[in-house]
This record gives structure tokens, sequence and C-alpha cells, in this order.
């Protein structure tokens, strides 16, 4: 191919508080063509996208716009260059309305002011090809997860792109929103558009990308077309070797014994909910996003307002009005947010593992840091969490980061564990090290309640799966009538769509 | 699905946004008009011109103060040099007026030194990344001593014609007011003044969306330092003259007021309507008292009070949910 | 010629050379031995001693500052607790007890009550704390008005008096209740797991909730430590002084808060330590005697304490960026 390719980076390199994050790594965007860019989490995927983007600069080689180095690339520079990332943090401002925000910093001016009749045409025309009917001028702050994901991705669309990159796009939208999304980039190839799409999602990657380029540990380890390799390949080489079975063999563990039984339960979405928790059994909690499932959660842990007729937790009556009366009778909770909800970013590793053990000690009972920093180091080996765990706990990858988030309840040995989308953004090999210890935790005869966004986890790692849609129960799926349809359908709520139509 | 017609949705986008920024802060207008038709009741006079331009013209300084501190709220920041802002620029107006520099000269030089000081403590704040809540409360301690410098007692003048055009029997702080928020929404239609909320509430996204972001910063702690100096300036023609700790009073109220008309902390949440109301409340407040006949002492007390209750109370509410 | 950095000793000895109570501490002694060479008699162990009588005051009001910050809060009203401390004081002393303990006593009781009204607005209300403070701080303005009025009182407490003139074996008895505070308050920070939860709840409070942390109670405690030290400073202040007035502890208030950050304490909360603190507190003491004897106006010698203050902070207070 002679055409030089819209975006490239040559030979980069990258390093955060001297530890490299990226080596030599090049990449070509070349029109026309879905590019995807896989990896574990930490392999610097974020970081690369950073680069081309202009948000950070290399430490050595060069980005090339055009097959032109350009010296000091900055995002406004790539702005005008025609680039457009989708962060999977979102930029979103929340008090501003969507036709602010899908503008901000690149407004149409009149007279030095902002033109809104020329920004409302433009940003409708932006939020029609992803199909947001929203309003204009909601304010952002009022639209679900999804929705704004929705709108980053028309903001990108707004500044007519010939390079779009898209980190992670579809981890928060809804089944139809992924559909909309994926014929959408379609349309985009044909016109000539460059994309780079990042996902965790295989499947998605091999329907959707003619190009792959796989990062392992900060350099790159395949550089090639999609054609002829399959999804194992691909987790091969990110990997580093055979992928095997991502989820535990199943065996039934769960006794008849209710770890937790709750009546006419109302906690934030949630209404009138009747739930057994037994013990041994790991416990999925489906639907679409935003449905009151958090909620569910929450108020079982006590750190929301909820009500109920009857509720047992762990043998004694009554939900529990506070976390940490909550972790007196055994729950323990991981959020999904891990780094505004699960850590604490600027500490060490070992002071987030012990936080649970500060938070119930007597308030001024002394502290033995030789015995913290054995059990830390306990927990950090059991998890295979390596490296200085004096480091803060932002230099770990997300993985990691979510290890931590779950070994910090171990030494409390929780008799319930509820998880919040435990394996969002997390890589293949995490993921499946979280699988192997929550079987091995119902195994033991405790109880795990798993929500999740993720079907085929749903599915594979259950004994049973409660599927919420607004705010009710809709379905409890036993293990022998669990499949991505039943839970999707009943997410769906498939029996009513004939109507609504 | 509804078929709109685009370019009939297109030109209205400007009105919808702003109706819906009035959603939060309905409740508050309603208090505020409910005090207010109070106030006319107790108080006929207010419905008298001469009434009018005392209301407004007590009102007007606390106007200024809340919208300088409620710019910097909504970017994130906070001032405590506020009070000091306003003593300086009321020393300067003072000592200026009537002499070689005439009106003019000395409205330039509070307009100058507004700005100027404004501009540096942004400068400090955002590219040598300090905390602005101890640059300000350290600042405070320099431009008080410069504003003492400049008048160690009481004293000075204001030209008596001005003292009378603003303070006097006219409407002009009103006008100058309408005059000030009109400015305001046509800075908010600027790209940079938009951008004040999205550097204020995501700032590393709004960076990577290409906002100036530092910019926007320092340039609204530019304009809450004239409003300052501004405020300054009308007050030492209400008094006539210059006093070099009149400011002090206004650090908290300015505060207070901001926080009364719904503007957060954490940058990025709140409107430019709702300080204004949150002042008026408050100015309505102190002149209640003031009628009543709390001593001054008094007053502090209940005003205390008042903003610890008006903040908890519907904190309060929304914990009860 | 590196090789003692990596040993476990060198690790740690070069840790504590970077850190930023260290480098206080260097500050400190540079300022001194510069200012002894230029200036008659600053130098003098009396001289000395002096300086730090005075850092006490301020280290004790920082000493709960420290504690609020850590936990992501700010304390504005430890200036009107000071002067609410040595203004009651004096109206308080009774003839019934004559050591005066009582009174004393009684005093902290009611300054730690104030603190933990602080609390109970932020933890239980919500109210930002410094509305919340600063809101306290009008209140108790006003009410020492209404209670004292405008004149001095003098202290007439035996033990308010030894307090603030003492000197067993040399050292001022204020002296050694600061050091006294500081050892205390340091375990409670760094040893304890209450500590521990305060540096939880500044670094991300959402988190600390999640991870069973009581914030509510441990929010309380926090702004009942810094009424309880600000009250001892009172007391400290008006024994010092031998007389209590409305507005005597006005500059505390920022020399608390910038003893803090220049100690190296994010005022964001989450990070930090006492142990810079210290040092904080008496650099500001030294930078004001300099001050003084340069014998400015009231005018300059504000200008020149704020630029002091802001010169140190762009020496060693800039926040890392967080996110």
């Amino acid at each position: 191919m002679a055409r030089a390719p819209l975006l490239a980076a040559r030979e980069v390199s990258k390093s955060f508080f001297g530890n490299p994050v990226l080596r030599d790594v090049s990449i070509a965007l070349q029109p026309g063509r879905v590019h995807a860019l896989l990896g574990e989490n930490g392999a610097g995927k974020s970081t690369l996208i950073n680069l081309l983007s202009g948000a950070l600069r290399p430490d050595g080689g060069a980005i090339e716009v055009d097959g032109r180095p350009v010296s000091r690339m900055t995002p406004a520079c790539a702005q005008q260059a025609g680039i457009a990332v989708v962060q999977q943090e979102l930029s979103l401002t929340a008090s501003l309305s969507i036709a602010e925000n899908i503008g901000l910093g690149a407004y149409p001016r009149r007279f030095g002011l902002l033109d809104y009749p020329e920004l409302a045409v433009r940003a409708r025309a932006a939020c029609d090809l992803v199909g947001l009917h929203e309003p204009l001028s909601m304010p952002v702050g009022h639209l679900s997860l999804g929705r704004r994901q929705m709108v980053e991705i028309a903001k990108a669309l707004y500044r007519r792109p010939r390079v779009l990159i898209l980190d992670e796009p579809t981890s928060s939208l809804s089944a139809t929103e992924t559909k909309v999304l994926t014929e959408l980039l379609e349309t985009l190839r044909g016109e000539g558009i460059a994309i780079l799409y990042i996902s965790h999602r295989l499947n998605e990657v091999m329907a959707l990308c003619q190009h792959v380029t796989i990062l392992k540990d900060g350099t790159c380890t395949a550089d090639r077309s999609l054609e002829g390799t399959d999804a194992a390949g691909l987790v091969r080489l990110m990997v580093g070797r055979d992928p095997g079975d991502l989820f535990p063999h199943w065996q039934p563990s769960a006794s008849a014994a209710n770890a937790i039984s709750v009546r006419n339960f109302s906690a934030g979405l949630m209404r009138d909910v009747d739930l057994d928790i037994r013990t041994g059994e790991v416990l999925g909690i489906g639907g679409l996003v935003g449905q009151g499932q958090e909620d569910l959660l929450l108020g079982l842990y006590g750190a929301m307002a909820a009500r109920t007729a009857s509720a047992t937790v762990n043998g004694a009556s009554g939900l529990p009005s506070g976390v940490p009366k909550a972790n007196a009778l055994g729950l323990a909770y991981v959020p999904a947010d891990r780094k505004r909800e699960g850590l604490h970013l600027i500490h060490s590793i070992i002071t987030n593992m012990m936080l649970p053990a500060f938070a119930r000690l007597p308030a001024l009972k002394l502290r033995s840091r030789h015995a913290e920093r054995e059990t830390a180091r306990g927990l950090a080996a059991q998890l295979g969490i390596k490296g200085d765990l004096d480091r803060p706990a932002q230099a770990l990858s997300g993985g990691n980061q979510q290890k931590v988030a779950l070994a910090k309840w171990m030494p409390h040995d929780p008799l319930v564990l509820l998880l919040n989308d435990p394996t969002r953004g997390v890589d293949v090999e995490t993921k499946r090290e979280i699988y192997m210890m929550l079987r091995n935790f119902a195994a033991t005869g405790k109880a795990v309640v798993l929500l999740s966004s993720d079907t085929p986890e749903l599915v594979h790692l259950c004994d049973r799966v409660a599927v919420v849609r607004e705010g009710r129960i809709v379905a409890m799926l036993e293990r022998g009538a669990l499949s991505e349809e039943a839970i999707v359908s009943a997410a769906m709520g498939a029996e009513q769509r004939k109507v609504a139509a | 699905m509804s078929v709109v017609d685009p370019s009939r949705q297109a030109g209205a986008l400007y009105w919808p946004v702003q109706l819906r920024r009035n959603v939060g802060v309905r409740g508050l207008f309603a208090v505020v008009m409910a005090f207010l038709v109070a106030y006319g009741f107790l108080f006929p006079g207010l419905l008298t011109a001469s009434g009018f331009a005392k209301f407004t013209q007590s009102w007007f300084p606390l106007a200024l103060v809340a919208m300088a501190q409620a710019i910097l709220m909504l970017t994130g920041g906070i001032s405590l040099a506020i009070g000091a802002m306003v003593s300086l620029g009321a020393v300067i107006a003072a000592t200026t007026m009537t002499g070689p520099l005439g009106v003019a000269g000395g409205a330039a030089a509070v307009t100058l030194t507004g700005v100027g000081i404004g501009a540096a403590t942004g400068f400090i704040v955002v590219k040598l990344r300090l905390p602005a809540i101890v640059v300000t409360l350290a600042g405070s301690f320099i431009i008080g001593g410069a504003a003492l410098l400049i008048l160690p007692r009481p004293g000075g003048a204001i030209p008596e014609w001005l003292s009378d055009l603003l303070a006097g029997n006219t409407p002009a702080a009103f006008v100058l007011l309408v005059l000030i928020v009109l400015l305001w929404k046509l800075y908010l239609a600027t790209p940079l003044g938009l951008s004040l909320y999205a550097a204020g509430e995501n700032p590393v996204g709004a960076y990577r969306s290409g906002v100036p972001v530092d910019g926007a910063r320092i340039a609204a702690y530019a304009i809450s330092g004239l409003l300052c100096t501004g405020a300054g300036l009308f007050v030492a023609a209400q008094t006539g003259s210059g006093d070099p700790v009149i400011g002090t009073a206004f650090t908290l109220n300015s505060i207070a007021a901001a926080v009364l008309g719904g503007i957060g902390f954490l940058g990025g949440q709140g409107t430019m309507r709702g300080a204004l109301a949150g002042s008026l409340l408050l100015s309505l407040m102190i002149s209640v008292m003031f009628f009543l006949g709390f001593t001054p002492v008094a007053q502090y007390v209940a005003q205390g009070l008042i903003i610890i209750g008006a903040v908890a109370i519907p904190q309060f509410r929304k914990v009860q949910q | 010629m590196t090789a003692w950095k990596e040993t476990v000793g060198g690790r740690r000895a070069l840790t504590i050379l970077r850190s930023r109570p260290f480098l206080t501490v260097a500050i400190v002694a540079g300022v001194w031995i510069a200012a002894s060479f230029t200036s008659r008699g600053f130098g003098s162990y009396g001289h000395l001693r002096y300086l730090v009588e005075l850092a006490a005051v301020i280290g004790l009001v920082a000493a709960g500052q420290t504690f609020v910050v850590i936990a992501g809060g700010i304390d504005l009203s430890v200036a009107a607790i000071v002067t609410v401390s040595a203004v009651s004081l004096p109206l308080l002393s009774w003839q019934a007890d004559p050591t005066g303990l009582t009174a004393v006593l009684a005093v902290l009781a009611l300054t730690t009550t104030i603190g933990l009204v602080n609390g109970l607005g932020v933890a239980l209300l919500r109210v930002h704390p410094m509305i919340m403070t600063l809101a306290m701080a009008t209140f108790l303005q006003g009410l020492l008005i209404i209670i004292a009025g405008g004149s001095a009182v003098t202290a007439e407490n035996p033990l308010v008096r030894w307090l603030g003139n003492a000197r067993p074996a040399g050292i001022p008895a204020g002296v050694l209740l600061w050091v006294a505070v500081s050892v205390i308050v340091l375990a409670a920070m760094h040893a304890t797991s209450f500590g521990a939860r305060l540096f939880a709840m500044g670094a991300n409070p959402l988190a600390a909730t999640l991870s069973g942390v009581p914030v509510a109670s441990t929010t309380l405690a926090v702004y009942g430590i810094s009424g309880f030290t600000s009250g001892l400073a009172g007391v400290l202040v008006l024994g010092m002084n031998g007389q209590g007035y409305v507005g005597i502890g006005d500059p505390y208030l920022l020399a608390s808060i910038a003893a803090v950050v220049l100690g190296g304490t994010s005022i964001l909360g989450g990070l930090g330590t006492y142990a810079g603190t210290i040092p904080g507190a008496i650099l500001l003491v030294t930078i004001t005697a300099l001050i003084t004897v340069v014998n400015a106006s009231p005018g300059w010698r504000s200008i020149l304490f704020g630029s002091l203050i802001l010169g140190l902070l762009l020496l060693s207070g800039r926040e890392q960026a967080r996110r």
C-alpha cells in the first residue's frame, strides 16, 4: 500500500515514574479500515491512545499525521488534524446541555459569541447518527450512563473526524445501543474514515474489525489482518499462552439454608422485592444497565436507605442499619467503580488492603506495621499481585486494582460477598482468576451475589440468576434454564415488546 | 417518533437551555419572592422610588461579591480575599478620585487593580498549582496590607456628585446591576465563558476536548477581582470616604450568598442566577434584622444560624428521601 | 557510591531526607542560622526559647487543624474558639477551687462541645465544613461581644498563670504542654486505627464509607479534637498574655492553616503528618519575629507576612495533580 496512513505512531515509547509502559510500539491507521487494538489491562492501550490524541507526549519515537511527523502534538492540534477520541472516562460536563457538551472545545462562533442555531443544527445531525433523540437542551447529568456514552460518541462525530478512536465504547451500552453503534461504524468506514477500536469483547472485534494490533506488557505482539484468525488465537497473543476455558467447572454447592432473606424490599429504584440468597451459591443479578440492581446491593449492604416487611441477614433479623453493621454481620461489598468507590488511589497498596481492618478495630487500638505487612504480603501472594506493596494503588493496572478491592475483605472471612460488576474493564487473565475465586468461595459454603453486565459470565458462573427490570425481579432463572437468550429476553421484557411496538 | 423540522428546532436551543437552568433554582426563587412580598408589606417604603433606590443600594455590593465568589466556585476554586479586595477597591477610589487622576482615572485604577490582582491570583493558583484557599488566605494579608498602606485610617473622599449619582436618590445601582448581569450573560455565551463549567467540573475531560482550561480559570479570577474592587468603589461612594477594613464582612457573606444560591464547592455546580438570588435573600434578611432593631452583634449571631439552617435544611431533606 | 541507597536503612534515610517535614525543619534551621548572623540577639537561647513558646500556641491550634484537614475538612472557627476560651476562662474563675483546674476543665469541655457542634453540622446535616465553621465563627463572634463586651478581662486563675509563666527546668510550661500534646497527636495519627481512618476519609470518603469506616462518628471526633486543642491554645495564650479580649485569637486562623500546609499536609486531605506541622508552626513564628525586627508599618508587616507565606508555599507546598 503506497498511501500514507492518516495517523501513525512510529516506535513510540513512554514511561511513568520510571516504569516503561510502552516500548517501541508502532501502529498505522489506514482510511476505510476498522483497526482493533487489543491487550490486557495494563498492556499500554490507554497510553497509546493518549499519545495518538496528543494528551500525552512520547518519550521516544514520533507521531505522524498523513505521513509527516508532528513535533508537539496537543489535543487542540489533534483536533485540527481531524482526530477524535471517545475516551473510556467520559469527558462530559453534567451541568451543561447535550448540545453544549457535544460542541465543547469546538463551538461555532458568530461575532465571538457561541452560535446557538448553528450548534443546534450540527449537534442534532451528530445525535441523529447515534440515535440520540433526547432534547438537545437537556443537561447531561439527567442521562443514564449508556446515554452519556452515546453523547460522547456524538461529540466525537460532531468534529467530523478523519480518524476516530474509540476506547471500550460498548462497556456501558445496552444491546440496542451497541447495534446502532456497530452499524454506524460500518457506515463511517465506508466513508473512508480510519477507526481505532478498543474492546474486551472479542466477538464484537471479530465482527467489526479488519486489522488488529495486540499489545502485551507494552510491546507489540501482533500487527496483522484479522482474516484467518479466531478468537482463541487472539487471546493467545494477548495472554502469551493458550486460553483454555475462561470459566471454572461448575459444581453445585448451594445448600437449602438462606444467608439472606428479604420480603417486600425497597431501596432506590427497587420496589417490593422478595429475595432469598442461599449459602453456597453464586446468585447472579442481571438486566439492562440502571434498572435498580445496584440499589439492591447497596440496600442490603446498609449503604442506602431501604425498607422491608421482614428481613433475615445471617441469622440476625432486620437489614443492617449501616455499613459497619453490615460488615459485622459478615457482608462485604466490592463496588463497580474501583477508582471512585473501591480504592484510595493515593494510598499504598498495604493501607488499601488493611482498611476494613482499621474500620473494625477499636479506634484507639495500636497498629502493628509488621503484622499489617505480613497480612498484606499473604493476600498479595494469594491473589498474584506482584511488586512493591508500598506503591500507591494508582500505580496498579485496572485488573490488579480490582484484585486489591477484593483482597481487602478476605482477612475478615465474609459470609456474603456482594459484587458489583467485578470484571468490568478487566483483562481475560484476571477475569479467570476472579471467577475461580468466586466459585471456590461458594464451595466453602459462603454466598456470592454477582451483579454483572456481562451475560456469559452470568450464564456460566451462577447457580441462579435474578433478572431485574424497572426495579423488580422479573425472572428467577435456575441453573437448568440459564442461557444468554433467556436472560436477555427477560431483561428486555420480550413478552411485552410486541404490545409496545 | 416525532418528526420536527430541524431548522425550526435549531432556532430554539438557547432559550430551552436557559429554561432548564431555572429548574434547580425554582424553589429558591419562590422563597426570595415570598421574602420580597413580606418585606414589601412590612416596609411599604420599598415601592416608592427612594425606598427602591435604598434597597437596591444595600443589595448591590453583596450581589457583586456573590457573583465574584460564584465565578470562582464554578471553576472549582474559592477566594478568602474577597473582603480585602473590596477594602482595597474602596481606598483606591477614595484616594484617587478627588486627586489629579480624577473620577475617570480613579475608576481606571480601581478596574486595573481588580483585574491585575485577580489575574495574578489566578496565575498562582492555576499555573503554579497551589491550593486556592491557602493562596487567597495569604493574599488577603497582602491585599489588606496594601489597603492599609494606601490609607492607614478611614479617610479620603469621593466626589459628592458621584456619591449622589451612585448612592443618592437614583436607581443607578439597579441599572448597573442589570447591566452587569447582561454582560455576564454575554460572557457566558462566549466559548471561553461557557468553558467555565467544563473546566470546573471535569477539567481533564475539558482539556482533552480542546478547551483552554487554564485560560478559562485565570479569566475567572480576573473577572472576580474586578467585581470585588468594583464593589469597593461603590461602598466608598455610599460612605463618601474610604476605610481600609470596610470589606471584611464580605468574605463570609459572599460564600454564604453563593452557597444559599445553590453553588457547590466542587466546581461546575450551580448558576449565577442562583447566586444572585442567594445574595438578595441574604440582603433581605440583614435588612429585616436591621429594621426589627437587632443590634449589629445580634445580627452576627442570627446570621450564623440562618446560614447553617439554610444550607442544612435542603441537605437534610435530601437525606430523608 | 550509590550502594548505600540500596540498603534498607539507606532507603529509609533517603525517604526521610526527601520528606516534606524534613524540608520544613531544614528551612527553619537555615532561617535561624542566617538570622543569628545578621540580627543581634536573634540566636540567643532566650530568644529562641521565646520563639518556640510562641509557636506552642500555633502548634496547639494547628494540631486540631491537622486532624481536620487530613480527614478532608477544614476548621475556620479555630480563631473564634481560641477567643472563646481566653475570654470565658477569667469569667469562670471562681474561688472554690484554689488550683483553678475546674475552671480550665470547664472551658475545655465548652470548646470541645463547640467543636462537636461543628462536627454534627458537617457529619449529620452535611453542611460543607467551610460554611459550617465560618458560620460558627460568625455566631461565636457575636456571642462573645454580647458576653464580654469590648473590654479586656484579666485572668486570676493560678493554673493558667503557671502555664503562661512557669519554667520548670528552664523550659516554659507551655512548651512542655506542646511536647506532651505532640506525642499524643502523633501517636493517635500514625499508630492507631483511628488515625488510619482519618487518612482514608480524607483521600476518598465514599470508598471509606463502603469499606465500613464509621465516617460520621470519626468526623465528629475530629472536630471535637479541634475544639479541644483550640481551647487549650486559648488557655495558654491567656496565661502568656495575662488578659483575654475579643480578637485575641484572630491571628491563629491563618497561622494554623499555614502551619499545616507548610508542613506538607495536603489541604485536599488524605496525606500529611503533624510531624510537619510542628516545624511549620516554628517557621511561622520565626517569620513574624523577623518582620517585627524590620520595624515596619502595620500595612507593610501584613504584606510581608502574606508574601513570605506565599513564597514558602511556592517553595514547598505545591499540590501534586490528582485524578
